[in-house]
């Protein structure tokens, strides 16, 4: 120390310095006491290393502190620590000093000194004065890009690679300062996790990205760098390896629907890079995946093994409500949306409750497992195989990840469990109550090391996740049974949208973002709004007491019936339709719709050059022609050796074969085709019109009659009829242009749709008229008192009519539930299923070429 | 001279041989009865009454019905209908032979004559005209008249006419009329139960090991799950039997699956990940060589 003095000294002695300390003690005592009591607090420390440090130390107190009351604070509130920490007080006291030379610089100065002296301990000077350089430099271009820098933790920014990692981080950044004008602080939010994504490579380009996006809009682009755009996430998901859940959903749901009869439906859940290990969550009616997995292995594993959990009763109404009977509780009252979940019961076991949550889960785990492994074929070699391959997670999460595969290997082989507590969860009446109890017993034993939330995750063997990450609607008890599974909402986008923002709302407050259970205490959204879905979930009354709501209905419209099947008669003048022209047109979206199809339209097309009327599909036996059809020639000599007088029909001719067919199509257009496509980008509604659309250009080269209309209706004074082609209409742009702006609205009553298309086929004089009749949901209005078979029978009824009136009607149904209603509706045959949106463009013009063949 | 070679060359046979003349050995093809099909069947034949024979691709149907024709000691005479298919390839035409012209009997006048069960295979992809036909053959009249010889031909006492009908969306618009349909005794065809199914199998492929068939049959009940949701025709009896079969040959399982149950059934890459999942695990890796 006493080296350091000389050296320090210079020319000045050390009573010198310490008078001008007192002086500067005794200024700042005049001018504020907290700055006078900081410095003499950190003084001492200061001392340690001589006199004329602690007087340029004090000196640049001062200065700073004039210069700013606040950065002068922090300067003296951190400089014990530092001075103690670096063991010594250059070069951080110089380079604190630099932040004079900023207006406003107090919150940069406040990050600089909070952590330089770690930096240095962990960098070395060298590395410490890069650091600060590169800050400094930030403050130059905005002081508060500056404070970003120097708030971010220092390992953050350089993802434990030392300065290398630090350079790789900012160097874009300064770049596109440069460049777009791209501040820290926007590009820090998300840059670290991209970076781990992407690589150094690739960060550029991610944020130049976003900096072009920033120009353009300003949410958007903080959205962006947020990673909470989809453009984003798109963008880091498709650098990230793995397995993509979204892009094999059907895959996955019809492996799950040949196991286990289960059509459960797949949604995406709100995991995003960075946030830990994406693990499947359920609603109990819906699976919510991940982004991405690490394997198609792991995806198929998770969602047969959730598909277990909902079959053998993990969140059976009855069995949750044991559970807190157990526990002397009730539930608590039931969200808005009544759903359930024991997490409150966790609270009992505190701060360990995290070790608790594991164990339980473990043994619920165990239990579903070992019920659903006979019906699945490989399911359990599946799941030890993926982890033995998995890189053994580090204590204490090793430990349960262990205690979990020996217990599985140990199903796997047929062996009783190793340990006899779980042994419990193998006999046939086990239940979820059951694992809790396990679950106790195992949680008294010492060998299960204490576990934070932050290793939760680790604890689980791949494939299996967390049971109650999410609220759940209540199940019966179903014991295996899937078969009835359905998913009551697919097509609501009401409620849709709702949970949607529902199943997200840790993301929008500050304070829940950083609590990854925030579900628990988070208050549910109100949802039970009105205006819910028309077509598949109106809310149900449970007694069916009135036909409609009381008020006076319209009558200026065109009138039709409607069959009531309580009374078994019809309603005459029941139905108040209004013919319409849908004038929302969308040019742009027509050309786009035409050039993105081009290919499909163009396989169609050579299709239907079989069908056409030019093929030489030549008509036999006619009166004149241009060739003498040969068999008909022997008929014809024949019959009149034989002493008939046959007529000479002999001849072939290459004529316009008439097909005389005429068809109507009639759409849907409620509410639900605007719902999200369930694969992920778009709406129903961009495959419905491309579907017509490719149908009405598939039909115009056949050259059949063509007529295409919509339907909407709001109760039943208001049938809304959209024609969007006529018979008589050529297949023009306008036509083209109305195809491309249909969008979804109000409700569906087909019925009153039905018999106004038969009015319509009554101007067309073909011999065979087939209306078909695109769909995506049960037929349903507001005003139907709830009973869906109302309706049902109306359109049932409706289908007869066509019938008598020699119309063939043919429902493409959207819906994946249609085989429960649509036999009784349209008979068996009568319809078709297309499970898979995407394929309705190429499938319903395929689908009318071979119903009119 | 000629016919009896080709006889013996088993090119060619006589539409209609009695079971057992034509010199094939045996007993009936193998039928195994789902239900009470084969009770209907007799006691529509006692009565002469005209059967349909409704049911999904690939379920039995016409096995079934050369089963119980060969049981009777009927010959069946199977028509397959199209499109072109006229009422005069059915009923008979003029030929011309030198000068003369000489009467052909189609298959279904023969049929008429000679007492045997005449099996329209997919009625409805015949013309109507075509079907007009049968309706006086298909009452209390049974005869058939051919116009163009003006006669009226009264059926043997043995003859039987039997249609299938496989109700599926691609006949909507070629729906039999409800004249025609009302015309019959309906049987209803599905696919057998597991336990059928695996005897069928086993028979089919002629003597796959009871574990192969087990597998294969559960395999393809598994992937009749997905009807409906992409695939239009489920995994039918007779696939199960095809894949049997090559199994037999000496293909792997899993390759015998995906070249009888999975290619010629779908394109769609989902749709044939899923079914090769379902069969890939009924056969695992280990077991495939």
């Amino acid at each position: 120390m006493s080296e350091q003095v000389r050296n320090d000294g210079g020319a000045d002695s050390e009573a010198g310095d310490l008078v001008e300390i007192e002086e500067i003690l005794q200024h700042l005592e005049d001018m504020s006491f907290v700055a006078h009591r900081d410095a003499k607090e950190a003084l001492p420390a200061i001392r340690e290393f001589g006199a004329g440090p602690a007087r340029r130390w004090i000196e640049t107190a001062r200065d700073l502190f004039f210069h700013d009351r606040e950065a002068g604070k922090s300067f003296m509130r951190h400089s014990a620590r530092m001075a103690e920490h670096v063991g010594g007080v250059e070069p951080w006291r110089a380079q604190a000093a630099e932040f004079a030379r900023w207006v406003n610089s107090a919150d940069a100065l406040e990050g600089f000194m909070s952590q330089a002296d770690r930096v240095f301990a962990a960098w070395g000077e060298d590395g410490e004065r890069e650091w600060y350089a590169t800050g400094l430099r930030w403050c130059e271009r905005s002081l508060p890009d500056a404070r970003a820098y120097f708030e971010t933790d220092f390992d953050k920014l350089a993802a434990g690679r030392g300065i290398e990692g630090l350079r790789a981080l900012i160097d874009p950044a300064e770049t596109l300062f440069d460049e777009r004008g791209l501040t820290l602080d926007c590009y820090l939010e998300g840059a670290p996790i991209a970076r781990n994504l992407v690589g150094d490579g690739g960060l550029l380009s991610w944020a130049r990205r976003g900096a072009d996006l920033l120009k353009a809009g300003r949410s958007r682009g903080e959205a962006y760098f947020r990673l909470e755009s989809d453009e984003s996430l798109k963008l880091l998901l498709d650098a990230l390896p793995g397995f993509r859940p979204r892009m094999h959903g059907r895959f996955l749901r019809l492996v799950m629907l040949a196991w286990l009869d289960a059509d459960i439906p797949l949604a995406d859940s709100s995991w995003k890079p960075g946030e830990g290990r994406p693990m499947l969550e359920t609603d109990g009616r819906r699976l919510f995946m991940p982004a991405v997995m690490d394997s198609r292995e792991e995806a198929l594993v998770a969602t047969q093994h959730a598909a277990a959990h909902l079959a053998y009763d993990t969140y059976a109404l009855s069995r949750v409500e044991r559970l807190f009977e157990r526990a002397g509780s009730e539930h608590p009252p039931l969200d808005d949306r009544s759903r359930i979940t024991w997490r409150p019961l966790f609270a009992a076991f505190g701060e360990r409750m995290f070790r608790f949550q594991i164990l339980f889960d473990l043994a619920e785990d165990l239990r579903v497992n070992a019920r659903v492994a006979p019906r699945i074929l490989r399911f359990l070699e599946r799941l030890v195989r993926l982890a033995e391959a998995y890189e053994r997670p580090a204590e204490p999460a090793g430990t349960y990840f262990d205690f979990a595969l020996r217990a599985h290997r140990a199903l796997l082989e047929g062996r009783e469990p190793e340990d006899p507590r779980l042994a419990r969860m193998l006999e046939p009446d086990a239940d979820v109550v059951t694992a809790w109890e396990v679950a106790e017993e195992l949680f008294a034993d010492g060998a299960f090391p204490e576990i934070t939330i932050e290793e939760r995750a680790e604890a689980y063997l791949p494939g299996l996740s967390l049971n109650a990450a999410l609220p759940v609607y209540p199940q019966r008890e179903r014991n295996g049974e899937l078969a009835d599974f359905r998913d009551h909402e697919a097509h609501d986008e009401h409620k849709f949208e709702h949970e949607k923002q529902e199943e997200q709302p840790q993301q929008a407050p500050e304070d829940a973002q950083k609590d990854p259970d925030a579900d628990i205490q988070t208050p549910q959204q109100e949802t039970s709004g009105t205006g819910g879905r028309i077509g598949t979930g109106i809310p149900q009354p449970a007694q069916v007491a009135k036909r409609a709501a009381p008020y006076t209905p319209k009558k200026d419209g065109i009138l039709y019936p409607e069959w009531d099947y309580r009374e078994q008669r019809y309603i005459s003048d029941w139905v108040n339709l209004y013919e319409r022209v849908l004038d929302d047109e969308a040019p742009d979206r027509a050309a786009e719709i035409l050039t993105r199809h081009a290919d499909t339209l163009k396989r169609l097309t050579r299709g239907l050059e079989m069908q056409r009327p030019m093929r030489p599909a030549p008509l036999r036996k006619q009166m004149d022609g241009d060739e003498l059809d040969t068999e008909a020639v022997i008929d014809y000599v024949a019959d009149k050796k034989a002493g008939l007088s046959p007529k000479a029909f002999i001849y072939r001719r290459r004529a316009v074969q008439h097909r005389d067919t005429s068809v109507l199509m009639l759409a849907d257009m409620s509410t639900s085709i605007m719902a999200r496509h369930p694969g992920g980008q778009g709406k129903i509604v961009d495959r419905v019109r491309e579907g017509m659309m490719l149908f009405a250009e598939a039909i115009d080269r056949v050259g059949d009659p063509c007529a295409i209309a919509g339907f909407a209706s709001k109760q039943r004074d208001q049938v809304n009829y959209y024609w969007l082609k006529d018979f008589n209409e050529d297949l023009s742009a306008t036509v083209r242009n109305r195809i491309a702006g249909v969008s979804g609205r109000l409700a569906s009553r087909m019925g009153a749709g039905i018999r106004h298309s038969l009015e319509a086929f009554r101007r067309s004089s073909a011999q065979r008229r087939l209306l078909l009749i695109l769909s995506d949901g049960r037929p349903a209005d507001y005003d139907d008192g709830g009973d869906q078979r109302y309706l049902h029978e109306d359109t049932r009824m409706a289908m007869k009519e066509a019938v008598d009136a020699g119309v063939h009607p043919f429902c493409v149904t959207l819906d994946p539930s249609g085989s429960e209603y649509l036999p009784a509706i349209f008979g068996p045959g009568h319809y078709t299923i297309i499970d898979h949106v995407d394929e309705l463009p190429r499938r319903l013009p395929e689908i009318y070429l071979r119903l009119r063949q | 001279m000629k016919n009896l070679i080709n006889r013996m060359r088993g090119v060619e046979r006589d539409v209609i041989d009695k079971p057992g003349q034509d010199g094939s050995q045996g007993g009936a093809p193998f039928y195994k009865p789902q239900a009470d099909e084969v009770e209907i069947f007799q006691a529509a034949y006692a009565k002469r009454l005209p059967v349909m024979l409704k049911g999904p691709t690939g379920c039995g149907k016409t096995r079934f019905l050369e089963h119980v024709a060969h049981t009777l000691g009927q010959p069946l005479v199977t028509v397959s209908c199209h499109e072109d298919l006229t009422s005069s390839d059915l009923v008979g035409r003029f030929l011309l032979e030198g000068e003369e012209t000489v009467w052909q009997d189609g298959p279904l006048t023969r049929s008429v004559k000679e007492g045997a069960i005449c099996y329209l295979d997919e009625i409805v992809e015949a013309r109507t005209d075509t079907t007009v036909v049968i309706h006086p053959l298909t009452d209390h009249r049974r005869q058939l008249p051919l116009d163009k010889k003006s006669q009226i031909i009264d059926a043997h006492e043995d003859f039987m006419l039997v249609i299938s009908y496989n109700p599926g969306y691609q006949t909507v618009l070629k729906d039999l009329k409800p004249s025609t349909k009302q015309r019959f005794v309906g049987i209803h065809f599905d696919y057998p139960s597991e336990e059928v199914e695996r005897e069928i199998v086993a028979k089919e492929s002629g003597g796959l090991d009871a574990d192969r068939v087990e597998k294969l049959v559960a395999a393809g009940r598994k992937a009749r799950a997905l009807k409906d949701h992409g695939l239009e025709e489920a995994t039918s009896t007779r696939a199960l039997a095809y894949a049997g079969e090559l199994m037999q040959a000496g293909l792997s399982p899993r390759v015998a699956c995906r070249a009888a149950m999975i290619a010629p059934i779908t394109d769609d890459p989902e749709l044939i990940q899923a079914l090769e999942e379902i069969f890939d695990a009924h056969f695992p890796e280990s077991e495939a060589a």
